[in-house]
C-alpha cells in the first residue's frame, strides 16, 4: 500500500479552499475549513474552544483522509514533516513461517499484531517489514536494554543513520529506536515524523498505561509483536484500534521440534523448613480472611484492587504486609537455596539460566552460589559484556528477575531454573522461550522449584497452563 | 512517586494534601539524626533501622512520604579503597565458572589474587548497589523545616503529576508561568474576569482523561511558589477517580529557584539606564499581562510617570528565531495597544507591514538606547 505523499493530496483535491490538516503535539488540527464544510461530522474530531479550531487524534490521520477524500471535500496534507528518505535496505532472509505472517500483515492493510514465540524470530520479521515498506520507520521497544539490540539489528541490514530516544539519548533519524516511555513523553513531537510504527512487545498496550504513544502517531502502517497476547476483550480491542487486529498466530507447540528446541519441564516440590513454616502459618491466618472476603466481593479483580481494599483498615493494612512476607519468604526459602547450588553444579556442563521472583533473590544467589546477576541494576554495558562472556562460554550460567524476561536476545541455553515469578503465566512463557533456540540434538530442560502445601502450588499450576499441553514430569 | 504515598484525604471530589507543618518538626529532626548517626554505614543498614519504626510518635503516612524524599535528597557514597564493583564482579564470576570449585574456594582464590580478604572482597562485589552505597554527610542547609517544604512540594507535584487540566489566577510573575508552559507544549488560555485566570493544558486532553502532561504540570509548581499571591485549582485522576486539587500562596511547599529578574543583559541594561537617566519615570519589569485574542502577552516593561501619570509599555524585540518574532509581532497587533515602545533589535529585518500600527519602533543594534526610547515617548506625548 503506498503512502500517500502531501503532493498526491494537493493534486489529487486542491484546486480551491480547502481544509488544512496540520500536525499539532501529537494531535491534528482541521484549519480553514471552506465555507459549507463541517469537519465535526468526522468521527473522533472535536471543537477545541482554546485554539478556535477542531481537532483529531493523530492516529486516526488516516481514516480522516479517506473520509474527507469519501465526502468530496478538498484538503491540503501539511501533517508530515518532510523526514529524510531511509537510506538502502538488505532485506533479510525469512524462514517459511516468518514469510507467511509479514504476507498476512501486508494483506491487512500493513497494521496488525504478529504473535510468535521467543526466538522464532520477531525482529527478523520487523527488519523485512522495514525493507518492504521503505517508510522513515520508528520501533518501540519496553526497556532500555532493548534499544542497543535493535540498533545492532537494525545495522545488520540498513545502511543508513539510525536515531535513538532513550537511556539518554534523543537523537533523531529516518529509522529511529525508541523506548515506550521516551515515546510517551515524545510522541507530541515526533509523531508526524514516521509512517510505520513497529510496536515490540506490543501486549504492555492496550490497558491505557501509555496507550498515549500510539496515539499520537499519523503513522499509517503499524506493526505489533509479541509472543504472549494480551486475553483481556478491552485491551484486545483498543489494541486493534491502535495497532490492528492479530493477523498471524503460531504457539510454542506449532514450531517446537523443528524451528524452536523441544523441552520438558522438572517441578522439584520442596519443603519449608519448621521455622520457615511457622512464619508462614502465622502470616497466612493473617492475610487469608482479607483476602478471601475481598475476592468474594470483586471476584475478577487484580493485585492493585486488592491493595487499595486493604489499604482502607487496619485488619487490611495487616493482611497486606502479611501478604507481602509471605511473598519474599516464598522467593527463597532455604530448600531453594541448596537446590540451586546442586543444579548449578550438576549442570556445570551446559549454559544455565536462573529467574527469580525478585532482585533481592537474584542477588542472594549471586553472592552465595557466585553467579553473575543481570539486573536493572547492573548498568547496560556491562550488562552486555555478561551476555558476550555467557555467549562465549566464559560464564555458564546467569541469574536475574525480570531483565531475561522478554526481548532481551539472550544467547542459547540449554537449561532453566525457576526459582520464583511475580507475573504469572505470561512471564512463564516468556522465560522458557528463552531456552528454545534450536541446535541439533537440543533437548532443554526447565527446573521449577515449587514449595509443597503453599500458594506457590498454585501459582505453578497456573503459569504452567500457558505453555499448553507440554509433558510436565513431577520430581 | 507512588500513589500509595501521597499523604491526601479525599472529600466528595476534592483532594486535600496532608502537609507538613511545625507539628512534624520533632519527628522530622528525629528522621534527620537517624540518618545522621548513620553516615559511612552502607545505606541498606539505615532502611532496616528505619522499618523498625521511629523512636516517638509520628504518623506512618507521613513518615512513608518523607523517607521517600529523603532517600532521593540524602547522597550516598561508594566504598573507597576497593576496586571497582564491576571489575571485580568481572573476576570473581568468571573464576567461578572456570574453575567449577565451591564458590568459597573461587572467592579465596580471587582474594588471594587481589591481596584482599574474602569478607572485604564479598562486601564489595555488590558496593555499588543502591542499598550497599554508604549513607553521605548531610546535606548543607536542610533542617527540619526545610526538610518538611520540600517533602510538601514532592507531594503536591505528586497529585499534579496526576492532573490533567490546571487553572491558576495568580497576582504576578505569570509571565514565567506561561513561558515554562508552553515550553513544556501546554495550551495557556485567558478567561478575564475580575482577575485573569489561566487555563493550562495539553492538546492531547481534549479527547481524554491523558495523564501525559502530568510531568509538565507539576513542573508549574516551583514557579508558581514565587507569585506573591496565587490560586491554582488542578482536576486529578487519584484511584482511577477524578479529584479537584486546590492550592494557593501560603501553602508551605518549597519554591524553585529564584527566577531571574531580566531575561537578557539588553534588558537589565536598559532597566539600568533608564532609571539613571529619567528619575521621574517608574521602571517597572514584567507589568501586568494584556489581552491578545484568546491570548496573553507580557509586555517587558512598563513606564509610569511619577508625577503626570502617564504609563507606556515597552517591548523589547532581541535575538530570537524568525517564528517566535513572527508570532510575538501578531499578538502585539492583535493586542492594539496604544502607548507602546517598540525596539526591535536590527538584524530582524522586521517589514513596517509586520510591526503593530500604534506602536512606536525604536531600533536598536547591540543595546537599547534609553535616550531613543524616551524621546519616543515624548513624541507620543
Amino acid at each position: 500500500m503506498p503512502m500517500p505523499t502531501r503532493e498526491d493530496c494537493w493534486s489529487a483535491h486542491c484546486s480551491g479552499p480547502a481544509v488544512r490538516l496540520v500536525f499539532d503535539r501529537g494531535t491534528i488540527l482541521l484549519l480553514e475549513p471552506p465555507n459549507g464544510v463541517d469537519v465535526a461530522a468526522f468521527p473522533g474530531a472535536l471543537w477545541d474552544a482554546r485554539v478556535r479550531a477542531h481537532r483529531a487524534p493523530a492516529f486516526r490521520a488516516e481514516a480522516l483522509r479517506a473520509w474527507l477524500a469519501r465526502h468530496g471535500i478538498p484538503f491540503a496534507d501539511e501533517l508530515r514533516s518532510a523526514p529524510a528518505p531511509p537510506a538502502a535496505w538488505t532485506s533479510p532472509e525469512l524462514r517459511p513461517y516468518q514469510d507467511a505472517a509479514l504476507c498476512a500483515w501486508e494483506l491487512a492493510g500493513r497494521r496488525g499484531v504478529i504473535v510468535l514465540p521467543t526466538g522464532s524470530g520477531k525482529t527478523r520479521i520487523a527488519l523485512a517489514a522495514m525493507a518492504r515498506t521503505r517508510a522513515p520507520t520508528l520501533c518501540l521497544v519496553p526497556t532500555r536494554a532493548l534499544l542497543g539490540q535493535w540498533e545492532r539489528a537494525i545495522g545488520d541490514a540498513y545502511a543508513g543513520p539510525i536515531g535513538c530516544f532513550g537511556d539518554g539519548r534523543r537523537e533523531l533519524g529516518p529509522i529511529t529506536v525508541a523506548t515506550f516511555e521516551s515515546a510517551y513523553r515524545w510522541m507530541g513531537r515526533l509523531g508526524n515524523r514516521f509512517d510505520l510504527l513497529v510496536v515490540d512487545e506490543v501486549h504492555h498496550f492496550g490497558c491505557n498505561l501509555r496507550d498515549e504513544a500510539l496515539e499520537m502517531s499519523i503513522a499509517g502502517a503499524r506493526l505489533g509483536l509479541t509472543a504472549t497476547p494480551s486475553s483481556d476483550p478491552a485491551a484486545v480491542a483498543r489494541l486493534e484500534q491502535l495497532v490492528g487486529p492479530v493477523v498471524y498466530e503460531l504457539a510454542i507447540g506449532d514450531l517446537a521440534g523443528r524451528f524452536l528446541s523441544d523441552f520438558d519441564v522438572v517441578t522439584l516440590r520442596l519443603e519449608l523448613t519448621p521455622r520457615e513454616r511457622a512464619t508462614y502459618d502465622r502470616d497466612m491466618t493473617r492475610f487469608a480472611p482479607v483476602y478471601a472476603a475481598f475476592r468474594r466481593r470483586v471476584p475478577p479483580a487484580a493485585g492493585a484492587d486488592f491493595a487499595r481494599f486493604a489499604r482502607r483498615t487496619a485488619a487490611g493494612r495487616q493482611a497486606l504486609e502479611a501478604g507481602r512476607r509471605v511473598q519474599r519468604l516464598l522467593a527463597l526459602t532455604e530448600a531453594k537455596r541448596e537446590v540451586v547450588g546442586v543444579l548449578i553444579r550438576r549442570h556445570a556442563g551446559a549454559r544455565v539460566l536462573v529467574f527469580t521472583a525478585d532482585n533481592a533473590s537474584a542477588y542472594a544467589i549471586a553472592r552465595e552460589h557466585l553467579v553473575m546477576p543481570l539486573t536493572c541494576d547492573i548498568a547496560g554495558r556491562e550488562r552486555e559484556g555478561a551476555l558476550g562472556r555467557f555467549r562465549d562460554g566464559e560464564l555458564h550460567a546467569l541469574v536475574s528477575a525480570r531483565v531475561l524476561n522478554e526481548g532481551l536476545d539472550v544467547p542459547e541455553a540449554d537449561v532453566a531454573v525457576v526459582v520464583g515469578g511475580s507475573l504469572g503465566r505470561r512471564e512463564h512463557v516468556q522465560r522458557v522461550g528463552r531456552l528454545l533456540r534450536p541446535r541439533n540434538g537440543k533437548r532443554a530442560l526447565v527446573y521449577e522449584l515449587v514449595t509443597a502445601r503453599t500458594l506457590e502450588v498454585r501459582w505453578a499450576a497456573h503459569r504452567r497452563a500457558g505453555l499448553g499441553a507440554r509433558s510436565a514430569t513431577d520430581g | 512517586m507512588p500513589e500509595a504515598l501521597l499523604t491526601v484525604s479525599c472529600y466528595g471530589g476534592m483532594v486535600v494534601p496532608h502537609f507538613l507543618g511545625a507539628q512534624d518538626h520533632p519527628w522530622l529532626r528525629t528522621v534527620l539524626d537517624e540518618h545522621a548517626r548513620f553516615r559511612s554505614r552502607p545505606r541498606r543498614e539505615l532502611d532496616e533501622r528505619l522499618r523498625e519504626g521511629l523512636p516517638c510518635a509520628a504518623p506512618a503516612g507521613k513518615v512513608r512520604l518523607t523517607l521517600h524524599v529523603l532517600g532521593r535528597l540524602w547522597p550516598t557514597e561508594r566504598p573507597r579503597d576497593l576496586p571497582p564493583p564491576r571489575l571485580l564482579r568481572s573476576v570473581v564470576f568468571s573464576e567461578a565458572a572456570r574453575s567449577r570449585d565451591e564458590p568459597q574456594r573461587a572467592l579465596e582464590r580471587v582474594a588471594e589474587r587481589l591481596q584482599l580478604n574474602v569478607t572485604a572482597l564479598r562486601a564489595a562485589l555488590f558496593a555499588d548497589l543502591a542499598g550497599e552505597r554508604l549513607v553521605g554527610e548531610s546535606p548543607r542547609s536542610l533542617d527540619a523545616g526545610a526538610l518538611a517544604l520540600r517533602v510538601n512540594l514532592a507531594l503536591a507535584q505528586g497529585l499534579l503529576f496526576r492532573a490533567v487540566h490546571v487553572r491558576v489566577t495568580a497576582s504576578d510573575g505569570v509571565r514565567r508561568v506561561v513561558r515554562l508552559a508552553k515550553l513544556h507544549g501546554l495550551i495557556c488560555t485567558v478567561d478575564r474576569r475580575e482577575e485573569p485566570e489561566l487555563s493550562i493544558s495539553g492538546p492531547y486532553a481534549l479527547f481524554r482523561r491523558t495523564l501525559v502532561y502530568g510531568r509538565a504540570l507539576a513542573s508549574l509548581l516551583p514557579a508558581l511558589g514565587w507569585c506573591p499571591r496565587f490560586r491554582l485549582e488542578a482536576d486529578c485522576v487519584l484511584g482511577q477517580q477524578p479529584r479537584v486539587l486546590r492550592l494557593q500562596s501560603g501553602d508551605p511547599i518549597f519554591p524553585g529557584d529564584e527566577p531571574r529578574r531580566f531575561d537578557s543583559r539588553v534588558e537589565e541594561r536598559f532597566a539600568r539606564d533608564i532609571a539613571r537617566l529619567a528619575p521621574e519615570w517608574n521602571v517597572l519589569r514584567e507589568p501586568e499581562a494584556m489581552p491578545a485574542g484568546a491570548s496573553l502577552i507580557f509586555p517587558d516593561f512598563a513606564l509610569e510617570h511619577r508625577y503626570d501619570g502617564r504609563r507606556w509599555l515597552v517591548e523589547i524585540l532581541g535575538f530570537w528565531s524568525p517564528e517566535y518574532v513572527a508570532r510575538k509581532l501578531a499578538g502585539l497587533r492583535a493586542a492594539g495597544i496604544a502607548n507602546l515602545v517598540l525596539c526591535v533589535a536590527e538584524g530582524r529585518n522586521c517589514s513596517e507591514d509586520a510591526l503593530p500600527p500604534l506602536a512606536r519602533v525604536v531600533r536598536f543594534r547591540r543595546w537599547v538606547d534609553a535616550v531613543a526610547v524616551l524621546r519616543a515617548i515624548e513624541e507620543g506625548g
